[in-house]
């Protein structure tokens, strides 16, 4: 066993050194390993991580983690197959790495909300996901605060409000937009620093919606915390509800039966389809090209309802539960996919030739929104937006899960990283979803759909490919009620591209930027 | 040189339309009858996402597809709340967007109706009684419909409208009296 191990861990200790010796690392029950690290060491392994083209996938606090401190800092580190979580003792305060990590910054400023951890070093230190209303000193995470309402600050003063980043100089002027916005999306704060009417710079604000997911899931039955894994962004709940699951299912050592992950992929490619096809006709409306728009809103309908038939949700809510899914999908309903899928196909081919071959399109879509390919590792980019830019990244290519290591999708990046790229990507993985629905349908074994199995204590890293990327979800049994249920689903990391993405472009095509990044607003707010 | 002639004769690329839904369609006749005479034939929603979890924003959205085209029946969707009759509120309020809500609905001319789309607009849901979220929308407006589900389909939220009109019909009348 421990010579096993021994290799296994060979790579953290070439890449960090030999203090790292076997008796300091703990495998996780999937890829990840815990390595308790202080934070010299942390300080410097971040630093080779960084030199070593790892990304910083999430950076989150546990409570009551380690018996040498109250609070811990776990930092995923992640690149191809590896996953390294360093665990950090925290009294107070701990060193910054946003210096190294860009994505980093947002990671810390939402743990100082939630914990009240300082940061040393680091740049930005405003507060993230507690807005103004909250009262000073308020840390709803911590384990000391009963979910409760708290009263609020009625007085709002002009200079305790959020200190954007200011734009100085000749001709340049503010567009605040937000949150409340023209059409009917969810609401964020966009505010445009503006030379005519090319953007200069853009500074978001988000986290209106924050509805305090990762508290209200404290405390939980496993089973109860399934419907909030499902509301953490409405059009992703089966990545969701799958990332929750495994988790649990890797902590308690459940296995999955064959037929539940044959049919819990059918539906995660289900749901890929429709986002893509969602974005795809919401880019073509945000153009004002309605035709091309509604080649794709009218079959993306088509295909809802088709989720309805198959699980009785349009949005697929409820299907997957830990063990397998709720309910088994009956060959009837199963064999009417195909020709369902064969006719969708065609017709989604005739839909992407009258988009393709329409200058107008094509004129408005190309060198707009450009996402650089050296922004992916440090923000973490991930998913279309990634793959669209160069980026050969792929959670059921990378950290294949369930049975992707049989189907796994073949990563076939695009270069230029614009509007038009992200929408060809998605074109590609429409068709490559359709593809392996037909052939899931076509090897689907037969057998049970859930194994039920006592739910354990301990902790897991699990993460799912969604539409929109790589969703990371880490969950914590303790006594047998969750205790603590950390997502971070690909728009929160997706988010900061675009403040890139739109510069030197016009305020004019930012809509079609935004709907080409797919980005979820409350999956980032929680 | 694009020929007139041969516009005319080339196979059209729109296709067919959906085939249309009974029930969707009866529902929309009646909605329509009541925007009539209830509103002056149109009917104008500003969309409110207060917190919803983004599945009732996407069904709203539908309300537009070919499918189900609301327009036709007299509904818009509004960019501004200054030139909406109705506020549709989705999801539970949050505390970080209570002052923007608040604006929101100062902002609709009166007579103004605000309808719930949601269990979470509805009542709260799951995030009832947390720190982050107030309540339902009845927490800051005065709601004249709900419109349960998780999220309600589009019939729903068409047959929910229709029920409101029938309301709003009703508190028209009892002010003229």
């Amino acid at each position: 066993m421990s010579a096993e191990t021994g290799t296994k861990n060979n790579w953290i200790r070439e890449l960090l050194g030999p203090a790292y010796t076997d008796d300091r690392i703990t495998n996780g029950p999937g890829d990840e390993c815990y390595v308790p690290v202080n934070d010299q060491e942390f300080r410097s392994a971040a630093e080779t991580l960084a030199l070593r083209k790892f990304v910083l996938a999430g950076l989150f606090a546990v409570e009551t983690f380690s018996d040498r401190a109250p609070c811990s800092l776990l930092s995923v580190f992640e690149k191809k197959h590896n996953i390294l979580l360093l665990i950090r003792d925290v009294d107070g305060s701990a060193v910054s790495v946003a210096d190294l990590f860009a994505s980093a910054s947002w990671f810390e400023r939402e743990c100082r909300d939630g914990f009240g951890i300082r940061f040393d070093g680091a740049f930005d230190t405003r507060p993230l996901f507690l807005h103004e209303c909250y009262p000073d000193d308020f840390h709803p995470l911590n384990k000391s605060f009963q979910n409760q309402p708290v009263p609020l600050k009625t007085e709002i003063s002009p200079d305790s409000g959020y200190p954007f980043r200011t734009v100085k100089g000749e001709g340049v002027y503010q567009v605040p937009v937000g949150p409340v916005h023209a059409g009917v999306i969810e609401p964020g704060h966009f505010r445009f620093s503006v030379i005519g009417e090319t953007i200069f710079n853009l500074e978001i604000r988000m986290f209106y919606k924050h509805r305090g997911i990762e508290k209200l899931a404290e405390g939980k039955d496993p089973a109860d915390c399934l419907r909030i894994a499902e509301a953490v962004s409405g059009d992703e709940s089966v990545a969701n509800a799958t990332a929750f699951c495994m988790a649990v299912e890797k902590i308690s050592q459940i296995p999955v039966p064959d037929r539940a992950w044959y049919l819990r992929t059918v539906l995660l490619e289900l749901e890929r389809i429709v986002s893509h096809l969602n974005d795809q006709a919401g880019m073509l409306v945000d153009i004002a090209f309605p035709l091309g728009a509604n080649q794709f809103s009218v079959l993306r309908e088509e295909c809802v309802r088709t989720n309805a038939r198959l699980t009785g949700s349009r949005f697929m809510k409820g299907s997957v539960c830990i063990g397998g899914i709720s309910q088994d999908i009956s060959s009837a309903k199963l064999q009417g996919l195909p020709e369902f899928l064969r006719q969708f196909r065609k017709r989604y081919k005739v839909g992407l030739k009258i988009v393709l071959s329409t200058p107008s399109v094509i004129d408005r879509f190309t060198s707009t929104g450009v996402i650089k390919k050296f922004l992916l590792r440090p923000l973490n980019i991930t998913g279309p937006a990634a793959r669209a830019s160069g980026g050969k990244v792929d959670v059921r290519a990378d950290h294949p899960y369930g049975i992707y290591d049989r189907y796994a999708p073949a990563i076939k990046p695009l270069h230029d990283g614009d509007v038009l790229s992200r929408f060809t990507i998605k074109a590609a993985e429409v068709i490559d979803s359709l593809d392996l629905i037909e052939r899931l349908i076509a090897e689907m074994p037969d057998g049970d759909i859930c194994s039920s199995a006592l739910v354990q204590d301990g902790c897991a890293l699990s993460m799912v490919e969604s539409a929109r990327g790589q969703n990371l979800c880490w969950v914590r049994v303790r006594n047998g009620t969750i205790d603590r249920y950390k997502v971070r689903t690909a728009s929160f990391c997706n988010w900061q591209a675009i403040e890139h993405a739109v510069q030197g472009n016009i305020i004019a095509d930012f809509p079609v930027i935004n709907k080409s990044l797919n980005l979820s607003y409350a999956g980032t707010d929680l | 040189m694009v020929n007139a002639i041969t516009c005319l004769f080339r196979k059209k690329v729109t296709g067919g339309d959906p085939v249309p839904d009974e029930e969707i369609e009866a529902i929309g006749q009646e909605l329509q009858c009541e925007i009539d005479r209830v509103f002056g034939h149109s009917l104008a929603i500003r969309e409110l996402d207060t917190g919803s979890d983004n599945a009732a924003e996407i069904e709203i959205n539908n309300l537009t597809n070919p499918y189900y085209d609301a327009e036709r029946f007299g509904i818009s969707f509004v960019a501004s709340p200054r030139h909406a009759d109705v506020l549709m509120v989705t999801g539970a309020v949050t505390r970080n967007m209570m002052t923007a809500a608040q604006k929101t609905y100062e902002a609709i001319p009166s007579p103004k109706f605000v309808v719930a789309v949601g269990d979470d607009a509805c009542t709260g849901g799951i995030f009832a009684g947390t720190y982050a979220v107030a309540g339902g929308a009845d927490t800051l407006f005065s709601v004249d419909m709900k419109i349960p589900g998780n999220p309600p389909p589009p019939w729903a939220i068409l047959a929910g409208l229709l029920a409101m009109m029938r309301k709003a019909d009703g508190r028209q009348r009892d002010k003229s009296l």
